[in-house]
């Protein structure tokens, strides 16, 4: 016999051990891929939770956090911001989602990128203006420090309302959401169909990577990283067409054609109507405040 | 009983030549419960995808309840609603058929696809669902269930469709002991009710419990042997012709121990060895 | 999640008058992109969009090694059009990038028509035509190989433009009465050369590796993905749109001033007041063929800027082809070409 029969033999691996001093590439990847497997059924968990958002039907629930997105990105003044930032603690408190975690992925993410991307742009040499701080050759204006001031903020506000999206929605709520908003039903399966092979695909990824770790001693060159890189690119790739075609017959056994109505009904109770009305007043009264506050 | 499926002289290549099944002639009759076995690659999948309509023989001639099953017969959407209903396919991994976001829809899907109205797919989706006992995992995500619990999902998404024919793709592969159990169970129940089941395996003892008729295929591609398990697993120098089982030696103290065993979850009581 | 591409968007770096902008100009793209991609694709269109979506979206969590210790990440738009179509490659990169904002939080809201545009449109079809361009009719594996790199490199630097221009326009647009920036604070000036040069220098090199790396192993084991999608009608009609922008060009002599960083020493003498002793070394080195875009002899500037246009383009594509005839000629040499000449048809699922 050609092969020794696989069951009489030990099955033994060696556990993936972390290395000192940076991590290899092969744990780069595994590591991220292993985050974001354990943010998305984090979020399942979170969307179960009994909080203020959480019970709200998904439609309203979409809508009042896009109309919260979209009146942040129209406020000019820093403390109006600054007060929207604020209501995404209290929203992120009162549903219950954690508020340290929360604040933690808002601030130390979303914020502080935008504060190291904008820093610079206070500089006089990017913006001109009135100094406010001067080391040396290198001056800060107040437009400038205004400037940064405030991206950092709406980028901090804006980030708060889409992770309350994230964290009170399950993903089949917000495309039953979709789906009753009138998006198209091709559209809405396919989404439902991507998310759910994104998450095998992501498995078999982490898979390979740990499979790789586990198996090599030295760092490799980076040629022969990259060629390993790009021919588990071209597996995925490979694996995705094949799994196209057998998900395509399985549609197909099931009487497939080519239409995909869904069963579920929502339905809006009076808290949905109390929520959308209060957040509509909210966002009237915030644009308001802003026209008189804010620097025009 | 009459004739569920006729397959006369079928064959089935790729593009490149390679040949997947030759000269097949079978005919399996309604109420049957056969299993095709064979080793890996000798085209049992693709036989049972040819019984569903969705791959055809490249020579040869494929019958469905005396109508020839070909692409354009379903092309005829009355055809291709009747057949779809009375075959139901059960795939070897239950995530390339949970392809809805979450489990209800899922059961609602082949229902809602044949246009039936909403009170008739609702009442089945919860007959199904208590039948499996799947009720608690209808709103939950397919991702956030465990092996055993896609499988349940993906035979109940089937059974919705009410159909009178089962094909499965080796369907105790990558279940635990106590969900394999089930499924042969589930299997008994569907013998007692008169349908007809092909089930496609290299698990030698599950179609030996369940299966009343068992047909071998060769690594040629062709059938060897058929007919009830008693008979069929007799057949050890066949069997082992065909890479089904193999001979193993290992050593008790200072003696060595030669027998013959199969790989496959659960243990063959055919296939026991004596000193 | 990491900050996974170079050119994502996140949410408050746009102003309502640019994002809204991009929301009118994505959705009629994206109806007419389903609508072409139903007819093509027909039933089949769910699960091979949605396996596109989903390798796109993994495709883009790689470490991919560049050089040193340093790795980035690629897009892979361009590898996903040549595989899929550049309608259907609109479809799938939307479909990543709208999941990667709505469950994973990568990615604004507000800022998703304009992400989709830079890197579900832009990308796809500047990379998918050069690609073909480059390719010709029946091309070599090789010939693939270098020409979805060169693609690949030349669709990123696009869409990354793209992009630095929708952030160098905000305070252009949306600025308050002091000269603060309310959105993304740096001026085109600053945006497009920033956003260019991180492109041109690192994360274009990124993406051809990968475009390359993964069109070289396909074409080795599964050819049919590459060729998908049918031989189309011949591109001839591309070079009517190269020869139409070649006419546009002299427009540039219209523009007042220097384009920014393209000075010659008297124009830094006037910014700075003096020329760095480098650039005077350096500056007069190079006597160009056809200096300033002009072309000697001929006085008339918008005559000389047209056949300099030509020329220019002349060389670049034929420098392009040359390199891929001669790379396909040393493969064929060493008999490593197993794909070979493009069999007939496209494969069936």
């Amino acid at each position: 016999m050609s092969n020794p029969c696989p069951c009489c033999q030990p099955d033994i691996l060696p556990a993936a051990r972390r290395r000192g001093g940076g991590r290899s590439l092969a744990r780069k990847t595994a590591d991220s891929v292993a985050g974001a497997i354990t943010d998305v059924l984090q979020n399942e968990e979170t969307a179960a939770r009994p909080g203020l958002l959480q019970r709200l039907d998904p439609r309203v629930k979409l809508l009042t956090l896009v109309l919260f997105a979209v009146t942040v990105s129209f406020v000019h003044s820093v403390w109006v911001l600054l007060g929207l930032v604020g209501l995404t603690m209290l929203l992120a408190a009162v549903s219950r989602v954690g508020v340290a975690s929360f604040a933690r992925k808002v601030w130390a993410s979303a914020a502080l990128l935008a504060l190291l991307i904008a820093l610079p742009s206070a500089l006089s040499y990017f913006t001109p203006g009135q100094a406010v701080l001067s080391v040396g050759p290198v001056t800060l204006t107040e437009p400038g420090l205004m400037g940064v001031a405030t991206l950092v903020t709406r980028v901090a506000a804006a980030a708060g309302f889409a992770l309350l999206v994230i964290w009170t929605m399950r993903w089949s709520d917000l495309l039953h959401a979709l789906s009753a908003m009138r998006l198209p039903d091709v559209v809405v399966a396919t989404l439902a169909m991507t998310q759910k092979q994104i998450l095998t695909l992501l498995r078999t990824v982490e898979q390979i990577h740990l499979a790789r770790e586990s198996r090599t001693l030295g760092r490799g060159t980076n040629r022969e990283n990259r060629a390993w890189v790009t021919e588990r690119m071209a597996f995925v790739v490979r694996k995705s067409m094949k799994t196209a075609d057998d998900v395509y017959d399985a549609m197909l056994a099931r009487g497939f054609t080519g239409a995909m109505p869904s069963l579920t009904h929502l339905r809006l109770r009076p808290r949905d109507w109390v929520w959308a009305a209060a957040s509509v007043a909210l966002c009237a009264a915030v644009l308001y405040a802003d026209r008189i506050v804010g620097p025009r | 009983m009459s004739a569920a499926f006729v397959l006369e002289r079928v064959g089935y290549e790729y593009r490149s030549g390679a040949p997947t099944l030759t000269a097949i002639d079978l005919v399996i009759d309604g109420g049957q419960h056969v299993a095709i076995v064979g080793a890996n690659g000798t085209g049992k999948s693709t036989l049972l995808k040819m019984l569903d309509g969705l791959v055809f023989p490249t020579s040869g001639t494929v019958t469905a309840f005396g109508a020839p099953l070909s692409e354009d017969a379903l092309e005829d959407p009355a055809f291709r609603r009747e057949f779809r209903a009375r075959v139901g396919f059960v795939f070897q991994e239950a995530d390339v058929q949970l392809f809805c976001s979450d489990a209800l829809d899922e059961l609602a899907f082949g229902p809602l696809q044949l246009g039936l109205p909403r009170e008739e797919v609702e009442r089945r989706v919860h007959q199904v669902a208590g039948q499996l006992r799947v009720e608690k995992l209808l709103d939950r995500p397919p991702y956030t269930l465990s092996g055993g619990e896609k499988k349940r999902v993906a035979i109940a998404s089937v059974l919705t469709m009410q159909p009178h024919v089962l094909l499965l793709d080796e369907p105790t592969n990558a279940l635990d002991p106590r969900s394999q159990v089930w499924l042969l169970d589930v299997l008994e129940e569907w013998k007692l009710e008169g349908r007809t089941v092909v089930m496609a395996t290299h698990d030698l003892s599950a179609a030996a419990e369940s299966a009343d008729r068992i047909v071998v295929l060769s690594e040629d591609h062709t059938i060897v042997a058929d007919g009830t398990p008693e008979t069929v697993l007799a057949q050890r120098d066949l069997l082992l012709s065909v890479n089904l089982i193999h001979e193993h030696t290992h050593r008790h103290a200072s003696t060595a121990h030669r027998h013959a065993h199969a790989h496959g979850p659960g243990q063959d009581p055919n296939l026991t060895h004596g000193h | 999640m990491p900050d996974i591409v170079a050119m994502h968007i996140p949410d408050g770096y746009l102003g309502p008058q640019t994002y809204v902008v991009m929301w009118m100009v994505m959705v009629p793209i994206w109806v007419i992109a389903a609508r072409k991609v139903k007819r093509t694709l027909k039933a089949k269109q769910i699960p091979l969009l949605a396996l596109g979506a989903a390798f796109a979206f993994v495709i883009m969590m790689f470490n991919v090694p560049v050089i040193g210790g340093s790795t980035g990440h690629a897009v892979g738009a361009t590898l996903i059009a040549i595989i899929l179509g550049p309608w259907a490659a609109v479809i799938a990169v939307s479909i990543a990038l709208v999941i990667q904002a709505g469950l994973f939080g990568d990615g604004g809201i507000t800022a998703i028509a304009a992400n989709c545009f830079n890197m579900a449109v832009v990308i796809p079809f500047v990379g998918y035509y050069l690609y073909r361009l480059i390719c010709g009719d029946a091309p070599s594996s090789s010939r693939r190989v270098i020409s979805s790199g060169v693609a690949a490199y030349v669709a990123i630097v696009v869409g990354a433009i793209c992009a630095g221009f929708e952030f160098g326009i905000q305070p252009h647009i949306a600025h308050a009465a002091g000269g603060q920036a309310l959105y993304a604070p740096y001026k085109l000036s600053v945006a497009v050369p920033a956003m260019a040069l991180e492109h041109l220098l690192f994360f274009g090199v990124v993406e051809a590796i990968v475009t390359m790396g993964v069109v070289a192993a396909l074409a080795r084991t599964e050819p049919e993905l590459l060729q998908m999608m049918p031989a189309a009608k011949p591109l001839r009609w591309l070079w009517a749109v190269v020869g139409v922008l070649i006419l546009l060009t002299p427009i540039g002599v219209l523009a007042p001033g220097t384009a920014w960083g393209e000075w010659g020493s008297d124009q830094i003498q006037s910014r700075l007041g003096y020329v760095p002793s480098g650039f005077d070394k350096l500056g007069g080195l190079w006597k160009a063929a056809m200096p300033d875009y002009t072309t000697p002899g001929v006085s008339n500037t918008m005559l000389g800027y047209l056949i300099a246009a030509v020329v220019g383009v002349a060389l670049c594509v034929g420098i392009a082809w040359g390199a891929g005839a001669l790379l396909a000629r040393r493969r064929n040499n060493d008999g490593a070409d197993p794909a070979g000449t493009v069999p007939p048809a496209n494969a069936s699922g």
